[in-house]
């Protein structure tokens, strides 16, 4: 990844952007523009002896495309999971839609044109009349026909499928948004990073950007207008900053950056296959949280021992209707095959609050945060809750699958939740379907009377995880999304991090396993501390785990402890957020946090 | 020529996937077929023209069909409304 522009003479003054870091990492490079104008092909007129070869050439075109969409597909299915897949279900449909070339078949022979013209013109005008509508999904789906019709014109001209990428030096891709094919055909050898003007966290662009490896933002805004080809840019991946027409000195700041980045990063491939053990020997899990099933080998390939939240609404958010027993028990399954024989914990749905779906009725209500959500929506939709818990129950027969509960404030959602688990499997048994009834059951504490009840309730399951995201919220009562408020959500809250050791005393009195799977899990700076309270399992995004991994090998079992002690003695949270960070920083100063 | 006018009762109404559905079974038939939304008349064989009318649940279209085995098209399509797009 070394790409070093010279600085851009100083009538270019150096511009700051902020998006979402999508996929991490630090690219320094030059801008190549990625225009996603449609291409003028000019009408150019055949001899009626040439139009049953023009009409040969379509049919071989069409039928190059239709290859090279399915290999997208399986590419996409393979790399990116099913939400990306469908993308191109939708691209054959288009490229198969009977009218769209019965009329340029039509055309060619009443006009005499190139089949070119005649096909960017009948798919313009569709792409025209689409983006004329108002609505994202018109937006999308003239895109999507974009797509194939800049695949098609590629083959008739016999130029190859995917953009060519013939760049003499690195480049950092810029685009308002990258289509389908041209995000899953990035090469990464050529490409160092992505910056787009849309998508968000869960788009196509960064799915695949992840997958792929390459550090990208994306939700830029108006970037693309505001670069050119060969522009200087630095992509800070890991905090969402561009700085454009950067000068002397941030560049080297940034090279500088850049060298730690990797530096570190390449240590820490070392530490892949080893256990996440303390100096002293105290071995700590490190698990993934994931939400789609092929997630679960990211998680492997970064060194980790399991998957402690598989969030199961995500089937909900790439697809319109609610999903079969069947699907799911398909999708649970192939995650468990995967990781086996090592755990994948399934969080049962968490709709409601700020996840609505359309295909659950959920009220407009006054406090969603307070409301029907999570186990509440399960418990009240037994027959969506039953088709879950059976899918589950069924796909443990294929790896070490484990159900978690949402949103438990005591004993009686447990037990309702149990006995309808119960009810699911005596019903697969008597329908004799394979299951496996033994499966590990488990709650997240996630309501500060969950907390108060953490004992309790661990006597009545199999394990607790805690999610710190909605404890410290309801802790602390403020949604971070709320910028008025959102300074009083702090994660290092001497009440929070009170809740936090009660709770993991409370599950070892009872014997039981306690995990961490919300943010704070993969907050460097909270690794010694949940590692001194004594966490079992820490649960985080796995791009987070090489990193906490060296830090919990880096640490005695005895010091974390006394870190802990020390942390719990503390008055406020900037005290303690700023004793832990000190204690950290003496131990390891090469961390990419101290300097990104 | 058959003319029906239909309300779509299926919660994503004509997206993508139901679109597909039902073009798929219009390139069956040797009839032709439109659907007509306010004025505007697309070919019910192109997904793209369905895509067009931006039809969501609860719009009413006229489904039109001509051709010789127009009632058989017109009978499997209705079949396909009615019962939903066999959405859950």
């Amino acid at each position: 990844m070394k790409s070093d522009p010279p600085a851009t003479a100083s009538s270019a003054a150096e511009t700051v952007l902020r998006g979402i870091p999508a996929s991490p990492g630090v690219s320094i490079g030059r801008v190549h523009l990625l225009i996603a104008e449609r291409v003028h092909v000019p009408p150019h007129k055949i001899a009626p002896s040439e139009v049953q070869r023009e009409l040969e050439r379509f049919e071989r075109a069409v039928g190059q495309t239709r290859a090279a969409i399915e290999r997208s597909r399986e590419r996409a299915l393979t790399v990116a999971g099913i939400a990306v897949g469908k993308i191109f279900d939708a691209h054959l449909m288009i490229l198969d839609d009977v009218v769209f070339q019965q009329q340029v078949r039509a055309r060619v022979e009443r006009e005499q044109f190139s089949v070119d013209y005649i096909v960017n013109d009948v798919l313009g005008q569709n792409i025209e009349i689409m983006r004329k509508q108002p609505g994202e999904t018109f937006r999308e789906r003239a895109a999507d026909i974009g797509d194939v019709l800049n695949r098609l014109l590629r083959f008739l001209r016999g130029e190859g499928d995917v953009m060519p990428q013939s760049f003499s030096e690195p480049v950092v891709l810029v685009a308002a948004d990258l289509s389908p094919t041209d995000a899953l055909h990035v090469d990464r050898h050529l490409i160092h990073g992505i910056a787009t003007d849309q998508g968000g966290l869960t788009s196509h662009t960064a799915i695949l950007a992840r997958s792929l490896d390459i550090p990208a933002i994306v939700g830029l805004g108006n970037l693309s207008t505001q670069v050119h080809d060969g522009d200087s840019i630095i992509l800070n991946c890991n905090s969402g900053k561009v700085i454009l027409h950067a000068g002397a000195a941030t560049l080297a700041e940034y090279r500088g950056k850049q060298e730690r980045y990797l530096a570190f990063q390449s240590a820490l491939e070392n530490l892949k296959d080893l256990p996440a053990s303390t100096t002293d020997g105290h071995e700590v899990q490190l698990w993934g949280n994931i939400e789609l099933p092929f997630e679960a080998e990211s998680v492997l390939a970064h060194g980790g021992s399991g998957v402690g939240l598989f969030r199961s609404e995500f089937l909900f958010l790439t697809r319109d209707t609610v999903p079969s027993e069947d699907e799911q028990f398909d999708t649970y399954g192939k995650a468990a095959e995967i990781l086996a024989p090592r755990p994948l914990v399934i969080r049962t749905f968490d709709l409601g609050g700020d996840k609505l779906h359309g295909s659950i009725n959920i009220k407009q209500e006054r406090n969603p945060f307070l409301g029907y959500r999570a186990i509440r929506v399960s418990l009240s939709r037994r027959d969506l809750f039953r088709a879950q818990l059976r899918a589950i129950l069924r796909a443990s027969r294929r790896g070490n699958v484990r159900v978690m509960f949402p949103f438990i404030s005591g004993l009686e959602e447990l037990r309702e939740a149990k006995a309808v688990l119960a009810e699911a499997a005596a019903e697969l048994t008597r329908e004799r379907i394979p299951h496996d009834p033994q499966v590990q059951v488990g709650i997240m504490v996630e309501l500060p009377s969950a907390v108060m009840m953490a004992e309790q309730l661990a006597r009545e399951c199999d394990f607790l995880s805690i999610g710190t995201n909605d404890l410290i919220q309801y802790a602390v009562a403020a949604d971070r999304g709320n910028e008025a408020v959102a300074a009083y959500y702090r994660s290092f809250h001497p009440g929070v991090v009170r809740m936090i050791d009660l709770t993991v005393k409370a599950a070892h009195k009872a014997g039981k396993p306690v995990a961490i799977c919300g943010e704070l899990g993969g907050n460097p700076v909270a690794a010694p501390l949940l590692v001194g309270l004594g966490m079992d399992e820490i649960s985080t995004n796995s791009t987070n785990i090489p990193e906490i991994k060296k830090i919990v090998r880096t640490l005695s079992y005895e010091e974390c402890r006394r870190i802990a002690a020390r942390a719990l003695r503390l008055d406020t949270a900037a005290e303690i957020q700023d004793y832990l960070t000190g204690e950290l920083k003496k131990r390891l100063a090469d961390l990419p946090i101290w300097f990104s | 020529m058959i003319q029906k006018e239909i309300v779509l009762l299926n919660k994503l109404g004509l997206h993508i996937r139901p679109a597909a559905q039902f073009t798929k079974i219009a390139a069956k038939y040797k009839a032709d077929v439109y659907l007509i939304r306010d004025g505007m008349r697309v070919n019910a064989k192109s997904i793209m023209g369905v895509m067009m009318l931006a039809a969501g649940q609860g719009t009413k279209l006229t489904l039109e069909c001509i051709g010789e085995d127009e009632e058989q098209l017109c009978n499997e399509l209705m079949a396909l409304i009615v019962n939903k797009f066999h959405e859950e």
